[in-house]
């Protein structure tokens, strides 16, 4: 390798004067508090008798490990996960399927579907919990109107699950349209008029051009959505807040919980640094097929 | 192998006022085992055409018939033809194998009768070692074989190819031109290939059928259409150069048919071409081709003409001359043997062969033909 030229070191010069402010904006409001939360997940740190004076090593993350509403808050985020994202996707390729074979109005249908995801979150959850509201709520009322006795959305354990699940579905969907829509219509149109050609039904383009095609936007699509639904914290503590009981737990409100509610901040960030690594590990394997997805 | 006939087909975009005419109501008829070559240049509708044949455009009016049969509402799958595109169209996720078993898997073809033909067809086109790689791992070229592959493993009753070649360098593209024109003496499969090159079309087709605008100039066979183009238009777009073209007026000499032009008077026989005896008077568009201009008298009446060489372009095997007929004349290129020796503003006398002279109308742009003693 060549020495660097004058020229290219004022360049480099110039473009770390540039970039300094943002690293240090970045630095400070990001790398700051992570390295924070890592340094406190191994003290016995409480918000009661807050300090470093107990070094707990991997205390914490054993502590978390067997901790059974931990666990069971991770479960269930597993399960929310797995449903929204799966449903979310069937209705995503299917919306978007159909989107995408759509010559009028198509600005008008993109309008309506982009609404719910420009609601801020705390808004979605007010919004349906008055929507669902055991006796004010206008679906209830409807309901009843046909004669079906009132339903206790966000009341019963079973049925809160899938409310909240319903309801990140409303609010989330039209993002996965929106992407699968993207990759549909960046597809060539000629292997499709070849297999036409060939013999290939709706059907069997579907299976044998359009999903092998889409891989890589599917897959893309699908960890990005599923790196969100793991973080999914508003909805649940405008809704539910965790309840009843602990069945809409989800694992970023448990954190939330036993930091400013058991006040066990050592715990809390031993628990948040586990969930780091879950999505950090996710986000490499984004960012891989991704990389795949380009070669390609 | 088929037979495609296309009675007053015409393809319309659009409705109302915003109607483009893409196609104008054509009429052609492919014979069985026929190259046809859709000639022309872009927009002229000649690969709609192609795809309205195909099954991947509908046809807007008229009657499109293969082996006799009306197949306007027909599906792509079930009109048993094959279709080359100029980007290939592979399927980017497959391997070369798998996109050329794709349609023969569709048809339900036993697995070993699928084998065979891709092995068979593979050494054909010399692709053997390329069957387990994806198109993203090939050369244009190698491609090209491919898509012709996946063709013409299926053993369709015609081909269709619509610009297979135009992606292709140079030097590909002649060694492709061979090939393809060996492929269907070998096969006797009808194909119509679509080009907007004229050596293409001159060198491959057994018909070759010029359109424009959406219309069918002139179909004929290769060395028909150049020898008697039936407009200025034909005129002007076969060969290189092409046909020049200039203004003049017929005017009758006693016995004899003289056409006047800016610089030039062009004695004619009228017995070589008694059919113009009628449009002695009237203006008419001079068309001589390059390579009937030599240095020496040539054909059973030659005229001298006088010329200032403008530009030289030599080619190697021949030099290609831009001429000013006269002093202020249209200026003519002329096609002549490598060996001269020409400089810019040189004057120089060519013979023009008048017996191969065109006359055109220059209000309908039409050829306006010799008659009876044509004789070329």
């Amino acid at each position: 390798m060549t020495a660097a030229t004058p020229m290219e070191m004022r360049d480099r010069r110039f473009g770390w004067m540039l970039t300094a402010p943002g690293l240090a904006l970045l630095a400070a409001v990001v790398l700051f508090p992570i390295l924070w939360a890592g340094t406190t997940s191994f003290f016995d740190y409480t918000l009661i008798m807050p300090g470093y004076d107990n070094f707990a090593g991997f205390g914490n993350y054993a502590k978390a490990a067997g901790d059974g509403e931990f666990l069971h808050a991770a479960w269930i985020t597993v399960l929310f996960v797995l449903a929204v994202v799966s449903i979310q996707f069937a209705i995503g390729l299917l919306v978007a399927l159909m989107l995408n074979d759509t010559e009028r109005g198509k600005g008008v249908y993109y309008l309506i579907l982009l609404c719910p995801l420009l609601i801020n979150p705390v808004v979605v959850g007010l919004m349906w919990r008055m929507i669902l509201h055991p006796t004010l709520g206008i679906v209830n009322w409807l309901l009843s109107t046909v004669g079906i006795e009132p339903v206790n959305w966000l009341g019963a354990p079973d049925m809160a699950f899938w409310t909240v699940v319903l309801v990140d579905i409303w609010h989330q969907v039209s993002f996965m349209v929106v992407l699968l829509l993207a990759g549909l219509s960046s597809l060539p149109a000629e292997p499709y008029e070849a297999a036409r050609v060939d013999g290939a039904s709706a059907l069997q383009r579907f299976w044998h051009i359009t999903l092998p095609m889409m891989k890589p936007v599917i897959a893309i699509t699908l960890l990005i959505r599923m790196i969100f639904a793991i973080k999914t914290y508003d909805i649940i503590y405008i809704m539910t807040r965790g309840g009843p009981g602990t069945a809409t737990d989800l694992i970023s409100y448990f954190i939330y919980r036993r930091a400013f509610v058991s006040l066990d901040l050592g715990e809390a960030c031993a628990m948040a640094a586990m969930l780091l690594i879950v999505i950090a590990g996710m986000t490499a394997l984004l960012w891989r097929t991704m990389r795949t997805a380009q070669d390609d | 192998m088929a037979s495609i006939e296309l009675n007053s087909v015409s393809r319309i975009y659009g409705s109302g006022a915003s109607a483009v005419h893409a196609v104008k109501g054509i009429d052609l008829k492919i014979e069985d085992g026929e190259f046809m070559i859709f000639l022309g240049p872009s927009g002229c509708g000649k690969s709609t055409t192609l795809r309205m044949i195909a099954g991947l455009e509908p046809v807007s009016g008229g009657d499109l018939l293969i082996d006799g049969a009306r197949v306007n509402d027909v599906d792509p799958a079930e009109r048993d033809l094959a279709i080359v595109f100029q980007n290939y169209a592979l399927y980017p996720h497959m391997t070369v194998r798998a996109n050329m078993a794709f349609g023969l898997k569709l048809r339900g073809l036993p697995r070993s009768e699928i084998d065979t033909r891709i092995a068979d067809v593979a050494r054909v086109l010399s692709v053997e070692p390329l069957l387990n790689r994806r198109p993203a791992q090939l050369s244009g070229g190698q491609r090209q074989r491919v898509a012709l592959g996946r063709a013409l493993v299926r053993e369709p009753r015609a081909f269709l190819l619509d610009e297979p070649l135009s992606n292709l360098d140079a030097k590909l593209r002649s060694v492709m031109r061979t090939e393809l024109v060996k492929l269907h003496r070998k096969l006797g499969t009808t194909m119509v290939h679509v080009t907007h090159d004229q050596v293409e079309a001159m060198t491959m087709g057994t018909r070759i059928c010029i359109m424009r605008g959406g219309e069918i100039v002139q179909v004929g066979r290769p060395q028909e259409v150049y020898r008697n183009p039936a407009d200025t238009f034909v005129a002007g777009f076969l060969a290189t150069p092409p046909m020049n073209l200039f203004p003049g007026r017929l005017e009758a000499r006693g016995d004899s048919l003289v056409l006047v032009a800016e610089g030039a008077e062009i004695p004619v026989p009228a017995a070589t071409a008694p059919g113009w005896g009628g449009h002695a008077g009237r203006e008419v568009i001079i068309g001589l081709r390059p390579e009937h201009l030599a240095e020496a008298p040539e054909g059973p009446a030659p005229a001298a003409l006088q010329l200032s060489v403008e530009t030289v372009e030599a080619l190697g095997p021949e030099t290609i001359l831009n001429l000013r007929l006269g002093r202020n004349g249209p200026e003519i290129a002329a096609r002549l043997p490598a060996d001269g020796d020409w400089e810019a503003g040189q004057p120089v006398t060519l013979h023009a062969d008048t017996a191969r002279l065109h006359l055109f109308d220059p209000a309908t742009t039409r050829s306006i033909p010799r008659g009876a003693a044509h004789a070329l």
